[in-house]
């Protein structure tokens, strides 16, 4: 069957008894661009799927009421963002103690990761890029890995394209600086 | 020591180094619809309600409408009429429609608390540049 182009898939969804069928080509086209934005968040894979899962079962929810101002890939990249994040805010709420640091597990828990193929650079890279602040770790992560344009940067976290240079630019001098102390 | 500044732009860095299980996403799906079936099974099944007792709960619907609509135009009579007391209905709803992206643009507001002066200059100064269209990489490099 022929990739259905975004219109096609919210037409699709919108027409009685094409939902399923509009609703499996959406999840065929972006459910590995998805898996991979989610996973340089949250890391692991098996929170991946969990979060990937979730993002899609929203957007079945949802998709019904999209309004396409804003772009499916645009959308659905909104919402993946926004689940991994509550995910790693739910996760710090069930952390063992409060001075436990999240970011700081996952850095840490990277090493025996199964499913890690990095050599060592790109591990001390990681664990750098896990201690950013989070906005920067995203915004880091769309520019250096996916390579995703300032402007449709803005649309995703709704912030300004120069706010979104400025993050960056000082996520590169952190990372910079944190690879040079190690 | 003169040590060997790091390069980001070495390109076997820009790739992510992750890996998956075997046809992960050749089953993504499938174990999706699995999952939707099972929370929409497990969601309670509406009741059918009697055409009689649907009229009945109507008309007592549109009562405590109409006692609530007069509870609340005597309320603000009594208040002066003083503006703004009613929802604005489109407001709300536009509300519930940005409930989700609240946390996400909180966290962004937050993160500009979170740098320290020079930080905040930088970016200030990053951003008025990028608004004027100055090309970054030639005043970065």
């Amino acid at each position: 069957m022929p990739e259905w182009d975004d219109r096609e898939i919210i037409k699709g969804f919108n027409t009685q008894g094409k939902e399923e069928i509009a609703f499996n080509q959406l999840v065929s086209k972006y459910q590995e661009r998805l898996y991979w934005h989610i996973r340089k968040i949250v890391i692991s894979h098996d929170d991946t799927d969990d979060v990937l899962q979730n993002t899609m079962i929203k957007v079945w929810r949802s998709l019904g009421n999209f309004r396409s101002e804003s772009g499916l890939f645009t959308w659905l990249y909104r919402i993946a963002t926004n689940e991994a994040l509550s995910f790693l805010k739910q996760k710090k709420k069930k952390a063992f103690a409060p001075w436990v640091d999240v970011e700081e597990q996952m850095s840490e828990n990277l090493e025996a990761d199964p499913w890690f193929n990095g050599d060592e650079i790109q591990l001390k890279l990681q664990q750098a890029i896990l201690k950013l602040p989070e906005k920067q770790r995203i915004v880091f992560n769309m520019k250096y890995f996916d390579q995703v344009k300032y402007v449709e940067m803005s649309k995703i976290l709704g912030t300004s394209v120069g706010a979104l240079k400025a993050s960056y630019h000082h996520a590169v001098k952190k990372i910079e600086s944190m690879l040079e102390e190690d | 020591m003169d040590r060997k500044k790091p390069d980001l732009q070495q390109e076997p860095l820009k790739n992510h180094p992750f890996g998956l299980p075997e046809g992960y996403f050749e089953s993504f799906s499938e174990r999706l619809h699995q999952r939707i079936k099972e929370e929409e099974s497990s969601r309670v099944p509406v009741r059918k309600i009697g055409t009689v007792t649907r009229w009945l709960a109507m008309a007592a619907a549109i009562l405590a409408a109409a006692l609530i609509t007069t509870s609340i135009i005597r309320f603000t009579t009594s208040n002066n009429g003083a503006d703004g007391l009613y929802p604005d209905l489109a407001l709300l709803e536009q509300q519930q429609v940005f409930n989700d992206d609240l946390y996400l643009y909180k966290l962004l507001d937050e993160e500009s608390d979170e740098l320290d002066e020079d930080e905040a200059f930088a970016s200030q100064a990053i951003e008025y540049l990028a608004i004027n269209d100055v090309e970054m990489d030639l005043i970065f490099e």
